[in-house]
């Protein structure tokens, strides 16, 4: 009878004591449901949005993107910039530390700017590839002990937003460690510390300093969009990115959590490719008269397509530039399919035998985006009501449909999303900054784009670039080599015991969540 | 024994040359991986340093011999997406797929053994028909739904068992810190229950058909038959005469089992956001990260040859008609 009463009792801690574990999260604890796990913490790797998310509460930067989309300053107390607009330097605030109490100085400030550059690392993250390409970085030199000079190859007025982009930290502990234990270990400059990493499962952020409200922020790792959702609305996390939109009325309706919806800067749009990669193939040739591209324009319903497959109304585009910076004399095209047909016809390609004008293929992602698999079916078959015959062809997007980008060898027709910012337009609109640019998939090449680009970069300001700005962006309205559909809505579950407005650029920021 | 040992680790050599060819090309085809290790906005002189810096502009029958000579040294190479190496990676996802890859075999066998065993004394009763009808869904549904409706209702609904997560007990045993293993123990599972049923379901069918069947044939045998003449009870019948010759069977399908599950638990892994093998290279092959799907590839196929050994001995252990 002992034994069996020593049974049952251990039977029953067995089951209270993970009861206790999945009870709601402690006032001073956030919680937050991703799809995917970090893969590094090494500030010169860090290359996924999720990554950065998590990495962003650890490192501080120089400058910050703040909610509204503007530039402020983090770590900086002034800036100067030299006459030809190559050299930006940067007086730090005083007494700032580092994680582990190593004062952080402008000597620090240098080396989080060179140690991504050394290309004997080869570090491969999104400051060496994408901010250091886009930015022209040369170098950075140390003033004093709080000045530092960061140099760059031209003149840009996207140098403070891609410098926001350049994690800091402290010279003498990352020189202290191999390149594997800085992956893992990382001792940042923000307001959180890295407390524990279970691969897979969870990381833990434990609070040193301000700005923050909660001690710790747990980012769970739940790559099932509907388990995210039964967590979330089991109150067992406090936020939840991506969420389906055929669970959006099931949290709302959950009383324990609601979704806060935001329109987002990524661009979806069908691509034209106009390049060799395509040459030959049914409708390449056709595309190229930017009359053509124009009337597809009109083919496409795109609110439809956002009200009945996203759930949601849109934001239409007008440009490949984030709304408040496009051309406000610009209004997106309406779907007007008749206007199609007489375009077509205009241009040449009139309703053939069978009502055919010609035909191409349409490719896009699966899985991908959101909803994508069925938006692309959909245009698919608005471009065919114009006789326009679409085969429309789903692939896999990282072994087949991503090669496909890279070797500009997608399409005719692609669906494709590309990630925007709001603090500067000429960031944008530099995925068009040469001809044969990486980031050009369509091959866009015409001369009058590529002359203004250069004007555009070149001024002082972005207002004064203005004029040349917009009068790119109505040449890409007419005849760019976009069909142009929408800013991407994203979808966050928040719990209703706390209180967090998502931001347009995809970025998670707890410091200002608050308990409700 | 030892020569039949030998041999098959010489065919094992054999199996897991074949599956590091077939996967090295199979992942080749998909395009040039340079640009899995560029920025979107590298240059082309860029890309071309970078292909030639890791090797991918000689030809592929040299790649893949160089491949094969790192492969030896147990190096797969760093992970496109972790930074680290591939191998590390998957010892460190591995452990949490065994947790639930082990419990899931124990549920198959202390589940069905009993079903099979009460349906085939029940013949034609409801109990069997019960059985039957139990083994005819756990066949047909996806493990995927059993986890996503298992979740609606015992985690979000009752709320008895947690939705997702993982407290690990192989890794802390494998770490040599036994106590946190102990610690451990009751939470790891608490929550393996839902995931290993999600992923044992299934085989508890299957399993509980094939004792149920193969007990009905041996109970209809001579020597049970004689067994119960002689007075022996009807338990020890059952269990020392009918079980014991209808365990053969079972057996084999237990080894070919493990596999199964491993291959089952890639969803149910997604689902219940198990930190395992399953998701990490469903990850690796949606990312291309080719190191760690080789990694995780060669990995699983020692694993499997190595628990079809273990099988095959065990089968020549308790059965004297197979010689090795």
């Amino acid at each position: 009878m002992v034994a069996f009463n020593r049974f049952v009792f251990a039977g029953a801690l067995t089951m209270a004591a993970p009861v206790a574990a999945i009870a709601a999260p402690p006032d001073n604890t956030i919680i937050v449901g991703l799809s995917a796990d970090a893969s590094t913490f090494d500030p010169a790797q860090i290359s996924s949005r999720d990554n950065s998310n998590i990495a962003k509460h650890i490192f501080a930067t120089l400058f910050k993107v703040n909610f509204e989309g503007e530039i402020e300053p983090e770590l900086v107390d002034k800036t100067t910039i030299s006459d030809d607009g190559l050299a930006y330097t940067f007086t730090i605030k005083p007494d700032l530390t580092c994680e582990d109490g190593e004062p952080l100085t402008a000597e620090d400030v240098a080396y989080s700017f060179n140690r991504p550059a050394d290309k004997a690392s080869a570090f491969t993250g999104n400051t060496p590839g994408f901010v250091y390409t886009t930015l022209g970085f040369k170098s950075a030199e140390v003033v004093d002990d709080l000045n530092v000079t960061v140099n760059l190859t031209a003149k840009t007025t996207l140098a403070l937003g891609m410098m926001a982009q350049v994690y800091i930290h402290c010279q003498d502990s990352y020189e202290a460690m191999t390149v594997e234990e800085a992956a893992s270990n990382p001792i940042g400059s923000g307001s959180y510390r890295l407390a524990s990493w279970e691969r897979g499962s969870e990381i833990v952020l434990e609070k040193i300093k301000d700005p923050g409200t909660f001690d710790t922020i747990i980012w769970r790792i739940i790559p099932e969009a509907s388990t995210r959702t039964a967590e979330l609305i089991a109150g067992n996390v406090d936020i939840i990115t991506n969420v389906a939109p055929d669970q959006v009325g099931a949290i709302n309706d959950s009383g324990s959590a609601k979704v806060a919806q935001v329109d987002g800067t990524r661009r979806m749009q069908v691509g034209f490719n106009l390049g060799k990669g395509v040459e030959g193939m049914p409708g390449a040739k056709e595309i190229q008269d930017p009359k053509v591209r124009f009337a597809m324009q009109y083919a496409v319903d795109v609110p439809s397509i956002c009200t009945q497959l996203l759930g949601t109304e849109c934001t239409r585009m007008t440009s490949l530039v984030n709304p408040p910076n496009g051309n406000p004399d610009l209004l997106p095209i309406p779907y007007d399919p008749d206007m199609a047909e007489k375009l077509l016809d205009e241009a040449g390609y009139p309703r053939g035998e069978g009502g055919t004008r010609f035909s191409i293929r349409l490719q896009g992602p699966r899985g991908r985006y959101l909803n994508d698999a069925n938006v692309v079916q959909a245009i698919g078959q608005y471009l065919n009501d114009v006789g326009i015959n679409t085969e429309v062809e789903l692939l896999e997007w990282a072994s087949v449909y991503s090669p496909l980008l890279r070797t500009k060898e997608m399409g005719p027709l692609f669906f494709l999303g590309q990630g925007g910012v709001t603090w500067n337009p000429l960031y944008d609109m530099s995925l068009f900054s040469t001809p044969d640019g990486a980031t050009n998939y369509q091959s866009w090449t015409d001369q009058r784009w590529f002359d203004d680009w250069k004007l555009a970069i070149d001024a002082d300001t972005v207002e004064a670039a203005r004029p040349v700005i917009n009068r790119m962006l109505k040449l890409f309205y007419d005849e760019g080599p976009w069909l142009q559909l929408y800013f991407q809505p994203d979808f966050y579950g928040v719990s209703n015991r706390i209180e967090w407005t998502p931001r347009r650029d995809e970025e998670i920021e707890l410091f200002a969540a608050t308990l409700s | 024994m030892w020569t039949f040992i030998i041999r098959r680790l010489l065919q094992s050599a054999i199996v897991i040359i074949g599956v590091t060819l077939i996967t090295f090309t199979a992942l080749q085809m998909s395009g040039d991986p340079t640009y899995l290790y560029v920025s979107e906005r590298a240059t082309e002189e860029e890309i071309q340093r970078t292909r030639e810096a890791l090797g991918f502009d000689k030809p592929l029958p040299e790649q893949y011999l160089t491949f094969l000579g790192k492969l030896a040294q147990g190096d797969f190479g760093n992970s496109l997406s972790y930074k680290r190496p591939a191998i590390e990676a998957v010892m460190d996802a591995l452990p949490a797929t065994l947790e639930l890859t082990f419990f899931a075999m124990i549920l198959a066998i202390v589940v069905a053994i009993p079903l099979g065993v009460i349906a085939s004394l029940n013949r034609g009763s409801a109990a069997d028909g019960s059985v039957m009808t139990m083994a005819m869904l756990g066949q047909s549904i996806p493990s995927f739904w059993l986890g996503i409706m298992m979740i609606m209702f015992f985690g979000l609904q009752l709320r008895i068992l947690p939705i997702s997560g993982h407290v690990p007990f192989i890794m802390p045993l494998i770490q040599g810190n036994f106590m946190q293993a102990l610690t451990n123990l009751p939470q790891s599972l608490y929550y393996l229950i839902m995931p290993g049923f999600a992923v044992a379901f299934y085989s508890i069918s299957r399993n509980a058909r094939l004792v149920r069947s193969s007990m009905l044939e041996v109970l209809g045998q001579d020597f049970v038959r004689t067994a119960r003449a002689k007075g022996i009870s009807e338990s020890a019948v059952v269990i020392h005469h009918a079980l014991r010759n209808a365990w053969l069977p079972v057996v084999t399908m237990i080894g070919l089992e493990f596999g199964f599950l491993i291959g089952g638990v890639v969803v149910v892994e997604i689902v219940f956001s198990w930190p395992g093998l399953g998701r990490l290279v469903f990850n690796a092959i949606n990312q291309r990260d080719i190191p760690v799907v080789q990694a995780a590839v060669v990995t699983l196929a020692m694993v499997f040859i190595a628990l079809n050994l273990i099988v095959d001995l065990v089968y020549a252990k308790i059965d004297p008609r197979v010689k090795l």
